[in-house]
Parts: C-alpha cells; sequence; structure tokens
C-alpha cells in the first residue's frame, strides 16, 4: 500500500537517523556574512542599553489588569444602581387625596349699605327684629360670602 | 535544564538588558536560519535580507517577550512570517514584472535584484543533487522538511510555526520526505552527482 509505505518513510525520517538526514547534514552549511553578523550583534548591543521605558515595563500589567477590572465594576455599579435604572412600578397604588370643599363664589356687592360691613349688620339685625328672619338669614348668607373673614360681635 | 529552556532563559535574560545572552543565542541560531531562509528563499540576497528583518524584529519587540512556547518555536515563527511576506511581495513583483514584458513600448524591463537570471544561476551553481531536489518541492513542503532539518522541531511545533494543524504539517512532511527519496534514488543507484546549472 503506498501510503503505509509514505507513512514508513515518515516515521524512519522522525527516528533521525534516516539517510536523507543523513545526507542533508553532509551538505555545506553556509553562514550569513560577517558584516551582518556585525550588523545585527551592534543593534542588539545599542537595544540593550537603552533604558527601559517605565511605561512599556512589564511591571504595569498588574497595575493595568486592576484599573481595568476597576472601571468595570464602577461602569456596571452604574448601570445596576444609577437613576436611570428605576424603572415606574406597575403595581396599581392607593393614592390618598384629600379634598377640600370649593369656596363658594364671593356674593356680589350691590349696595353703599354692603360695601359697610356694620351697616350690613346693622341692616341684617333689624331685619330679625323685624320678625323678617328669612330675609334675615338670607342676607346673613351674602354677608358671610362677601365677608368670609370678618369677625362677627358676640352679640350680634 | 534541556536546550530550549536554556534559550528561553537566554531571551529572557536580553528582554532585561543582558546583550551577551543575546550573542549566545544569535551564535546557536544563526546556521539553521540563515540556511532555513537561504534554502526556503532559493535566493542569497533575499536570505540575508529576511534574516536581518527576523533579527531586527526580535530585537524590537524583545521587552513584550512572553516565553509561551520554546525559543526555537517563537524564533522560526517570525521567520516563517518575513518569509511568508516576501513570498508575497515577490509574487506581485513577478506580475509586475510580467506585465512590463508585455508591453511593447518597454524593451528592457527593470527585473528585481533577486530575480536577476545571474543570481539564481549563481545559486543553483552551488546545489548538490539533495538540495536541488529540495528546491523542486512544493513551497509548503519544502518549508516543512527545511524547518524539521534545521531545528529538528516536532511536527506539532512545525504546525504552530507555520499555522496549520498537525495533520496537515505532517502530511506535508510526509510528501517531501516521499518526494526527496524518489528523487536522491538513481544518485544512490550510481554514486553522488553534482548538479551544474548553466546560465
Amino acid at each position: 500500500m503506498p501510503d503505509e509505505r509514505a507513512n514508513d518513510e515518515l516515521h524512519e525520517y522522525l527516528s533521525g537517523n534516516s539517510s536523507l538526514s543523513r545526507q542533508y547534514r553532509r551538505e555545506n552549511s553556509p553562514l550569513p556574512p560577517h558584516a551582518l553578523d556585525r550588523m545585527i550583534l551592534d543593534a542588539s548591543r545599542a537595544a540593550a542599553r537603552e533604558p527601559k521605558s517605565f511605561f512599556k515595563s512589564q511591571a504595569l500589567a498588574p497595575l493595568a489588569f486592576a484599573a481595568s477590572v476597576f472601571l468595570s465594576l464602577a461602569m456596571v455599579l452604574a448601570v445596576v444602581l444609577g437613576p436611570q435604572a428605576r424603572k415606574t412600578d406597575d403595581k396599581a397604588r392607593v393614592v390618598q387625596v384629600r379634598m377640600f370643599k370649593s369656596e363658594p363664589p364671593r356674593a356680589a356687592i350691590s349696595s353703599p349699605r354692603e360695601r359697610n360691613p356694620a351697616a350690613w349688620l346693622a341692616y341684617i339685625d333689624s331685619l330679625r327684629q323685624g320678625g323678617r328672619a328669612n330675609e334675615a338669614q338670607l342676607e346673613m348668607r351674602r354677608f358671610r360670602s362677601a365677608y368670609p373673614d370678618y369677625i362677627i360681635p358676640v352679640n350680634e | 535544564m534541556n536546550v530550549q529552556d536554556q534559550d528561553t532563559g537566554l531571551m529572557l535574560r536580553y528582554r532585561d538588558g543582558d546583550a551577551a545572552a543575546f550573542s549566545a543565542l544569535y551564535a546557536h541560531y544563526k546556521g539553521p536560519l540563515y540556511r532555513y531562509l537561504l534554502r526556503h528563499a532559493r535566493n542569497a540576497c533575499v536570505a540575508a535580507d529576511l534574516f536581518q528583518e527576523v533579527w531586527s524584529h526580535l530585537i524590537a519587540t524583545r521587552a513584550r517577550y512572553e516565553p509561551r512556547a520554546k525559543f526555537a518555536t517563537f524564533l522560526f515563527s517570525i521567520a516563517h512570517n518575513c518569509a511568508i511576506d516576501f513570498f508575497r511581495r515577490d509574487l506581485n513583483l513577478r506580475r509586475a514584472v510580467f506585465a512590463h514584458q508585455t508591453d511593447p513600448v518597454l524593451t528592457e524591463p527593470e527585473v528585481p535584484e533577486h530575480l536577476r537570471p545571474d543570481r539564481v544561476a549563481e545559486y543553483a551553481e552551488q546545489e548538490s543533487a539533495l538540495l536541488a531536489a529540495v528546491d523542486a518541492l512544493p513551497q509548503e513542503q519544502r518549508e516543512a522538511f527545511l524547518l524539521r532539518e534545521e531545528t529538528g522541531l516536532s511536527i506539532e511545533d512545525i504546525a504552530r510555526i507555520t499555522d496549520v494543524p498537525v495533520e496537515t504539517a505532517k502530511s506535508r512532511l510526509r510528501y517531501a520526505v516521499r518526494k526527496l527519496k524518489h528523487s536522491l534514488r538513481p544518485m544512490q543507484e550510481h554514486g553522488p552527482l553534482r548538479l551544474r546549472t548553466y546560465a
């Protein structure tokens, strides 16, 4: 079988002592020109004399790694805990709302008497004393509407 | 500590500024590396250029060196990449030269130094029958054979250098060995011959 033969040849060759390898080693062994040797060795010595750059130093690698980890962690925390991450709650909430009765519209002041609260109260009192209680009550409501903060004396 | 570990140690020492460590590495690898490049590129001028390029790259990147493989694997990986770049450039040059030659206005196109017939013939004249047979191998098979012969690296390391699966590297080496044995059989039967090529 040709494949098996080729494999056998390869195994024999890889064993290191094949006739092919022996023949190759008998060939002349050219070397690079001496001028090239000098040039490369000079370049290597010049490079070795160069001071090592601090920023290129391998010693900075752990520091760079730590900085990367720190920044990554900070970014993750910013994303997870940042204000933009707070989502609105979808659940229904019970909200207490304090309702206030709207203030009744203030009564329109139609006469000069009504511009003077004391005179208006005196008029209401006269209505009450004249037996016109309903009218007195109506006027009193209008008075309250027109002057809600007016302090009415106790005797009135 | 074996030789490979010693070489890695030398490279680490050079990385840290020890020029003598580089000299030791250079003395150990200059022959194998030069022959690999010479017989792979098949031109002395190109081999010298690539040789300088490989060592210059190693010197320039020494500060970033981390031992992740045998030093030989590391060094010949650089050499492989430089050679690949050369073959790409060379292919483009050949295409450019061919394009000029088809132009009737340009009667004498400028041929790159390494493609000059006298240079090619000069190299071919120095070859034995074995090296001529190595030359005749396809590029990938030639490289696998040269890496094995010049470095003694395993098939796994050769696969790593040439960036192919182990089975591919093994197959390339198997074909190379087969073809070389086949082409050398007449020589073994009739005694060694020197191949001469006339320009």
